[in-house]
C-alpha cells in the first residue's frame, strides 16, 4: 500500500472514470450517436480521421491562425504597452481608443472582417491578433509602471540612457507580468482563431464543426473538440514551461 | 597639520530643499567632506538625512544654497559615484558579477581588467564562490556585499551610503562594517554614511554629523585611533564618543 496517492494518478482514475460513466450511459441508455456519441465512437472518428489524414490539414490551418494572431497581436501589444508605459502623452491620447476597442466583443466584428478581408485565414488572423493585443498590451503596461523606484534611482545615478534603462532595467523587472498575459494571450488566441473559422472559414477546426453539424456528424463534432482541447493544453503547458524557463532566476533559491 | 585648509573634497553651502507650502526637508546646511574622511551622518527617521544624501549625490537639486565639488563644479550624479541604498537593490535576473559589473557595462563593454576588478572585489568581500550565482540564491549579507562591490567597481572618489546595512542581523552589520572601511581606506574613499544607529556612526566616522528637524545641529570628531578594530566598541572612550552623539541628537548637545 502506498501511503500517499500520487495527485496525478487521482486526476487520471477521475477522467477514466468520467469516460466510463459517459461510455456506460450512452449505451444503457440508447442514446443516438446524433446527440451525444460514446468515447469509443468519438476516439474511432478521430482515429480514422487522423488515418486518412483528413484532418490534419484543418490542424495545420489553426494552428498557423493561432500562432500569426498570437505574434502579431501580442507583438503589437507588447510595443504599445511600451509606448504608453514610456510616454504620458500617448497614455492620455490613446488609452482611450484602446479601451473602447476591447470594450467591444471583438467576435462581433467577425462578419465585419470576413467582408474587409475575404473567405479565408487573413479575418480569422486579424481577430485573434486583435485579442491577444489586449492581455500584453496590460500586463506591460503594469509591470513596466511598477519598477522599484530604488532601481530607477540607480540607473538614473549610473549615468544609464532611456533607452538602456527600458531594455536593461524596467522590460526585465516586468518580465513576469509580461509572460503572464502572454499565457493568457495563447487561451484566448485558440478561442478567436476557432470562433473565427465558425463564421467565415472553409479550412480549419472551427469549419470542421460547422461542417460535421451540417452533416449531422456528431462524433466528427467532438473528434474535432478533442482535438482543439488537446492543443489548447499543450500550448497553456508550453507557454508555463516557457515562463519558468526564463523566471528561474527570479524564483527563490532556484 | 598645515596652516591652509586643505580644499573640501564636497562642500554644502547653506543648502536647502523642500515642498513650498510646507516646512524645509532640509533647513540651511552648511557641511564640508574632507577628501578622504569618513562622514557619518546620523539623526532621527525623517530629519531629512535621505535627502541630504540625494542633494549630495546631484539626485535632487537644492532650492536654495550650493553644493560644489573640489573643482568647483556643481554635484551631479553619474559614475564618479558610488551609491547604496537602504536594499541592495540588485537585478534578480543578472549573475552575481554581472550585477557588481553593471556600472561599467553602462558606460560599455566590460574589458578583461574590469571583470578581473570585479572579481578582485568578491574576492575581497567572501564572495569569489557566488560570482554566477543570481542574487536570490544569497543570503541577506551577502547581497549587501555584492551591492557594495558594485557601488566600489568603478572606484568612485565619493561614497554615499544611505544605511546599507539596517536590515542585517548584529554580527554581519559588524562584519560589512569592517570590509567597508577596509576598502574604503585602501582607495583612500571620500565617505558619507547615513545611519540612525549612532555605535555604527560612531565606530566608522571620523565626523559624526548630526541632524534634527533639517538642520545639522553638531558635527562631532570621533577621535577614536584608526584603523577601528572591533574590541573598540566596548572601550570607554568609545562610549564617551557614543553619549556625546546621543546628547546632540536629544537636543542636550552643545
Amino acid at each position: 500500500m502506498k501511503r500517499a496517492l500520487n495527485p496525478r494518478v487521482l486526476a487520471a482514475a477521475l477522467f477514466a472514470a468520467l469516460l466510463a460513466i459517459w461510455e456506460l450511459t450512452v449505451r444503457q441508455a440508447g442514446i443516438s450517436a446524433l446527440v451525444l456519441p460514446a468515447p469509443s465512437a468519438v476516439v474511432r472518428t478521430l482515429w480514422t480521421t487522423l488515418g486518412s489524414g483528413y484532418l490534419w490539414p484543418h490542424i495545420g490551418a489553426t494552428l498557423a491562425e493561432m500562432l500569426l494572431g498570437l505574434a502579431l497581436g501580442g507583438a503589437a501589444g507588447l510595443a504599445m504597452g511600451v509606448a504608453l508605459a514610456e510616454s504620458s502623452l500617448l497614455d492620455r491620447m490613446f488609452k482611450p481608443y484602446v479601451v473602447v476597442s476591447q470594450v467591444v466583443p471583438k467576435l462581433a466584428l467577425a462578419p465585419l472582417f470576413v467582408l474587409w478581408f475575404g473567405f479565408g485565414m487573413l479575418p480569422t488572423i486579424v481577430m485573434t491578433a486583435l485579442i491577444c493585443f489586449f492581455p500584453l498590451m496590460e500586463n506591460t503596461l503594469t509591470g513596466l509602471g511598477q519598477v522599484d523606484p530604488n532601481r530607477l534611482q540607480l540607473f538614473r545615478m549610473l549615468g544609464a540612457s532611456r533607452a538602456q534603462t527600458l531594455l536593461r532595467l524596467k522590460l526585465p523587472a516586468g518580465l513576469p507580468g509580461i509572460l503572464a498575459g502572454l499565457r493568457v494571450a495563447v487561451v484566448l488566441a485558440l478561442v478567436g482563431a476557432v470562433v473565427g473559422e465558425f463564421i467565415g472559414a472553409s479550412r480549419g477546426l472551427g469549419a470542421v464543426i460547422i461542417a460535421a453539424q451540417g452533416m449531422m456528424d456528431t462524433p466528427l463534432m467532438f473528434a474535432a473538440l478533442t482535438v482543439i482541447a488537446c492543443i489548447g493544453l499543450l500550448c497553456y503547458q508550453a507557454a508555463l514551461m516557457l515562463e519558468r524557463r526564463l523566471l528561474r532566476p527570479y524564483a527563490d533559491h532556484s | 597639520m598645515s596652516a591652509v585648509a586643505a580644499m573640501p573634497f564636497l562642500d554644502i553651502r547653506g543648502v536647502s530643499y523642500g515642498y513650498p507650502g510646507r516646512p524645509a526637508v532640509v533647513d540651511g546646511i552648511d557641511w564640508r567632506l574632507e577628501a578622504g574622511g569618513f562622514h557619518c551622518l546620523v539623526g532621527r527617521s525623517g530629519c531629512g538625512k535621505t535627502t541630504l544624501l540625494k542633494l549630495a549625490a546631484g539626485l535632487l537639486a537644492p532650492r536654495s544654497g550650493r553644493i560644489v565639488r573640489a573643482d568647483g563644479t556643481p554635484a551631479a550624479p553619474g559614475p564618479q559615484l558610488g551609491y547604496m541604498f537602504q536594499a541592495p537593490t540588485l537585478l534578480e535576473w543578472r549573475r552575481v558579477i554581472d550585477n557588481v559589473l553593471l556600472p561599467v557595462s553602462l558606460q560599455r563593454r566590460p574589458l578583461a581588467a574590469d571583470l578581473d576588478r570585479a572579481r578582485g572585489l568578491l574576492d575581497m568581500l567572501g564572495l569569489s564562490g557566488h560570482a554566477q550565482h543570481y542574487p536570490r540564491q544569497l543570503s541577506g549579507g551577502q547581497q549587501s556585499r555584492a551591492a557594495l562591490a558594485r557601488a566600489l567597481i568603478l572606484e568612485p572618489a565619493l561614497l554615499l551610503l544611505d544605511e546599507p546595512f539596517a536590515a542585517l542581523d548584529a554580527i554581519t552589520r559588524g562584519e560589512l562594517q569592517d570590509d567597508l572601511m577596509r576598502m574604503c581606506r585602501l582607495r583612500s574613499t571620500t565617505v558619507l554614511f547615513v545611519t540612525h544607529d549612532i555605535g555604527e556612526a560612531v565606530y566608522l566616522g571620523d565626523r559624526v554629523g548630526v541632524m534634527h528637524r533639517g538642520r545639522l545641529v553638531a558635527d562631532i570628531p570621533v577621535s577614536l585611533p584608526a584603523p577601528r578594530t572591533p574590541a573598540m566598541r566596548h572601550e570607554a572612550a568609545f562610549n564617551q564618543a557614543c553619549a556625546r552623539v546621543f546628547q546632540a541628537m536629544t537636543g542636550d548637545g552643545p
